[in-house]
């Protein structure tokens, strides 16, 4: 059976992460299976402009960077209760389709097997959620690089709704109540949906397995490369700008 | 760009949220900056269409011809928002 990587990066500092994610895409270490958890952090979509999304006077204590791929913001609170994955393949038309949402699909169907194995009503949403009786648990981001692709997306265990709320640039005097409400009601995590704390390294196994059995592969654990390392340096100055976060 | 100094549009497409600053001057796009939770690849694209856009007629067929231009010569894929999606967007930053 064939061998893909597998890298579990642990709780990590985000601009080292997306540095080290940007380096997986572009470097020489084939097709990758990778989880990390973000500390207190908050991640911009490639288009976002950070004074147009966040209240900055309230993220001082969030380390914030943007990432390569399109998509929202991607926030962390401090109870770091959050499966982060990335998924870099090559595009093969069989297990990682052309087609934009099918591969959205068939990655985010990993999820979505893993989550019907805790007997919970899981559904992909097009074109980037998965959902648990419609309500939101988990957001995905792709880009594509030189016939790869590269999926970054997180599985919620835990999740401070308010929180979010009070960095967000909300216009409160101008979104309704109603505004607020759908998005307290549009989202949801594990933890509430089972009504017990899961240990995470045992749903990231569970994760693990659902992987192999979509993919027909084996998960084999090794390191980042030395051509992915070199990468990584050269990426990280990126990734701590003021010009790359705040343009 | 100071976004504080220009009109706003926002217009959501089936692929995301799509924010638009643009200031105007004799008719023309003067400035103009884009924000979003949409999805385009490749994402370098977006310059190349900001980029186009400045000096562009500020009506409706001109920006949309000029975005549509962009995406055929750049092979622009964006799931679920159209140039008419960014075009709209724009138009209500405009109409402020």
């Amino acid at each position: 059976m064939e061998e893909w990587r597998f890298i579990d990066f642990g709780l990590v500092d985000i601009r080292d992460m997306m540095a080290m994610d940007e380096a997986i895409l572009k470097g020489d270490g084939g097709n990758t299976f990778f989880f990390w958890t973000p500390k207190k952090s908050i991640i911009l979509g490639f288009f976002q402009k950070a004074d147009v999304e966040l209240d900055l006077t309230r993220c001082r204590d969030y380390t914030i960077t943007r990432r390569i791929s399109g998509g929202g913001i991607a926030f962390s609170d401090e109870r770091c209760r959050q499966i982060n994955y990335g998924v870099v393949g090559t595009i093969d038309n069989e297990l990682f389709p052309l087609d934009i949402i099918e591969s959205y699909k068939q990655i985010c169907g990993v999820l979505i097997d893993t989550l019907v194995h805790y007997g919970l009503n899981a559904a992909f949403r097009p074109i980037n959620d998965i959902v648990v009786d419609n309500k939101k648990i988990s957001g995905n981001a792709q880009t594509r690089w030189e016939g790869k692709l590269l999926q970054n997306g997180t599985l919620l265990l835990d999740f401070d709704i308010e929180e979010m709320l009070r960095i967000s640039n909300i216009p409160k005097e101008k979104f309704l109540d109603k505004k607020i409400a759908s998005i307290r009601e549009g989202l949801t995590w594990l933890d509430r949906e089972l009504g017990e704390q899961r240990d995470m390294e045992e749903v990231k196994d569970i994760i693990k397995k659902k992987f192999e059995e979509r993919f027909h592969i084996r998960l084999k654990t090794a390191a980042l490369t030395r051509e992915e390392r070199d990468l990584t340096n050269n990426l990280l100055p990126k990734y701590y700008s003021h010009e790359w976060v705040y343009r | 760009m100071d976004i504080s100094e220009t009109k706003q549009g926002i217009y959501k497409s089936k692929g995301g949220l799509i924010r638009s600053f643009v200031s105007i001057e004799d008719g023309m796009i003067k400035e103009i900056t884009i924000s979003g939770d949409f999805f385009m690849f490749p994402e370098e694209a977006i310059f190349k269409i900001l980029g186009q856009l400045k000096g562009t007629p500020a009506n409706r067929e001109e920006i949309q011809k000029n975005i549509e231009a962009i995406y055929q010569k750049e092979g622009i894929q964006s799931p679920g928002t159209a140039p008419s999606d960014f075009t709209e967007s724009i138009m209500k930053a405009l109409e402020v």
